[in-house]
């Protein structure tokens, strides 16, 4: 028995990696050529990649919930616009900021959860999305932060001398920080750290029977699901050119949550694949008699149906199917002992 | 500095009443959330979103073709009602025995949906003419010089109205100890007969119907934009909270508490960033951090009406 789930897992595991290496190839080919527009959505899609991971971190990994990833990656956004628009810092010394901005932020909200079960939190998410859009960040509270009325405008940094204005460019750079956080946080729950908030999601009592210190784990992975908004705030800060709060309101973190329950909070290619939607759908709709302003509708229609039809996320329940058929073939002729 | 503190102490009375009506209203919205909460075991987030779609109801029918408001009002009643059943029965009751937490998502996914169904067919940011049940003339209160508007009162009176009478309908009533029987022990209740997802319907069209009266009742009162109306949940969580989302009394204590909270420093006229739009925010913000993190937990089941 053991020995077989170690084959399968090896056998899949091989063919994962084709899998992914393939998708990485794809989606690097499919802008090419394209105008800068369908290369700037690109690269749109996969920054809001990027927020749909933060909140894989804190829902798939902790199971805690949050309706307010937005507002971490506005802290992200706002430190980079007010640090390069107002203060003439250079991009990459304000990125960082940022990030630590949000992740500070991320902690902070993350304390008066530690005591919170899921609906409370969800609760005060929603509180603390409500008290950055409608008074912290709104015009005439702190101007010298979010920029009042005017929005910060961020342009385009370079890398190494590589200029990244170019949409082409500037797509596979985001591309690129995007997979290497997917990495980042795939090796995060598969290592010893993953065993750790796994048990602290399926049963914080016997995770601190065990001597696991609750409190530190959760603030951290509060501090690590905002710094990860907090950068997609940055990059979506140099990526649309300026920076304003609207853009970061309740709804869109809403739109987040409900993508992430949609696609499945326990797996990586959920974030891929929420960003895409989220930004492809927008854009798609806007080519249809119904304009982009439909979509949270849609999504929301969707979410519902998702729910009490089939619990488990799209993407979850697509990759399911997708590994049993690539163990069924690769153990073709075997008799299948799986029942699932 | 003195004259400051003079005039702002003149103002005392004036904006108690605004804060008592503004919380008379919250409290209308947040006995409709705790009934439903306690009977079904959902934590609505949509029962703001449902009152917003229901008051745009009432402003098609009484501002852009000028009927009698009144009629307004009723029709967002039987909107709200409708709503509150639709999502029940639709969405809620296939969802039995799964986790709480996937009941709040998908009540997320009926704030999306009413959102921005109403921002389609209302216009998402344009302010909107509010719904006027009754002229906002007034009379003096006696002995001081506050003025009191007729909508004023009207507002108070109808949601101390609706407080007490949910009340007596959950004390005197069959329908209403079956509600409590529900609420306490769901098994038990059908057990004795009790039809569970009757009376689980009767809860969520009776609790939406109160936000839809909130709803239309605090136009004349806030930015009335669809957006500020979805957002009302908060304030009506709040208020929920701090009677520990069980005890209805408390409930109308925490929202009178709430509406005074976020009126008061207003008038403090010589700090800007009191008077902005979005200073009852921090306000709510402020006493959600409290209670949820200082004060409250979880109480019993038991809904009490006194």
């Amino acid at each position: 028995m053991a020995v077989g789930a170690a084959a399968r897992t090896g056998v899949s595991g091989r063919s994962r990696h084709v899998a992914v290496a393939v998708g990485i190839v794809v989606v690097l080919l499919v802008p090419i050529g394209r105008s800068n527009f369908f290369q700037g959505l690109a690269a749109d899609a996969f920054i809001a990649g990027i927020v749909v991971l933060s909140l894989v971190v804190l829902t798939g990994l902790v199971g805690q919930i949050s309706f307010c990833q937005y507002s971490f990656a506005a802290v992200g956004a706002l430190t980079v616009g007010s640090l390069v628009g107002g203060h003439h810092w250079s991009f990459w010394a304000a990125l960082p900021m940022g990030v630590l901005g949000a992740a500070l932020v991320g902690v902070i909200v993350g304390i008066p959860a530690l005591r919170l079960s899921g609906l409370f939190l969800a609760i005060l998410t929603v509180a603390v999305a409500l008290f950055f859009d409608r008074f912290l960040l709104s015009p005439g509270t702190w101007d010298s932060f979010s920029g009042g009325i005017s929005p910060w405008k961020v342009g385009r940094p370079s890398l190494f001398g590589l200029h990244l204005d170019g949409a082409y460019t500037f797509f596979v750079f985001v591309l690129v920080v995007f997979l290497l956080l997917c990495a980042a946080v795939w090796n995060l729950r598969t290592g010893k750290t993953g065993r750790v908030l796994r048990g602290i999601r399926d049963s914080e009592i016997a995770a601190s029977t065990m001597g696991l210190d609750l409190t530190a784990w959760k603030l951290a992975a509060f501090g690590l699901s905002a710094a990860i908004a907090g950068l997609a705030g940055g990059l979506l800060a140099t990526s649309v050119g300026s920076v304003s709060p609207p853009s970061f309101d309740l709804l869109h973190s809403l739109q987040i949550a409900a993508i992430v329950t949609v696609m499945g909070p326990g797996s990586v290619t959920s974030a891929a694949a929420g960003g895409v939607f989220f930004i492809g759908g927008t854009e798609l709709l806007r080519h249809t008699p119904l304009s982009a302003r439909w979509f949270p509708l849609i999504l929301g229609v969707l979410l519902i149906a998702q729910l009490v039809y089939q619990p488990d996320g799209a993407v979850t329940e697509a990759e399911h199917q997708g590994r049993r058929l690539l163990s069924r073939r690769s153990r073709a002729g075997a008799p299948s002992t799986e029942a699932a | 500095v003195h004259l400051l503190a003079v005039s702002t102490l003149s103002l005392l009375p004036a904006f108690t009443v605004v804060g008592l009506v503004l919380g008379g209203t919250y409290a209308l919205a947040a006995i409709g959330l705790v009934l439903i909460y306690r009977v079904s075991g959902v934590l609505n987030f949509a029962h703001g979103a449902v009152a917003m779609f229901a008051t745009f109801i009432a402003y098609q029918i009484s501002v852009v073709w000028g009927l009698p408001s009144i009629l307004g009002l009723v029709a967002a009643i039987a909107a709200g009602a409708l709503l509150g059943l639709a999502i029940e029965v639709f969405t809620m009751r296939p969802l039995a025995g799964r986790p709480a937490i996937t009941k709040v998502v998908v009540t997320i996914g009926w704030l999306l949906v009413l959102q921005t169904a109403a921002g389609l067919i209302w216009k998402d940011t344009a302010y909107h003419r509010p719904v006027k049940l009754v002229s906002s003339n007034g009379f003096h209160l006696i002995g001081t010089n506050v003025i009191v508007g007729y909508d004023q009162l009207v507002t108070l009176i109808v949601a101390l109205a609706f407080a007490l009478g949910t009340a007596a309908l959950l004390r005197y009533t069959t329908l209403g100890v079956s509600m409590r029987a529900v609420a306490d022990a769901p098994d038990t209740a059908r057990l004795w007969g009790v039809s569970v997802n009757r009376v689980t319907a009767a809860s969520w069209m009776a609790g939406s119907a109160m936000a839809a009266v909130a709803g239309v009742l605090i136009t004349p009162r806030i930015n009335f934009t669809t957006f500020a109306l979805t957002v009302i949940v908060i304030d009506a969580f709040t208020a929920a909270l701090i009677g520990r989302l069980s005890s209805l009394p408390w409930t109308v204590v925490g929202a009178m508490f709430l509406g005074l909270a976020q009126t008061y420093p207003r008038a403090f006229q010589h700090i800007a960033l009191l008077q902005k739009a979005g200073s009852g925010e921090l306000v709510t913000f402020v006493l959600v951090l409290v209670v949820l993190g200082l004060l409250f937990r979880p109480g019993s089941r038991r809904l009490r009406v006194a």
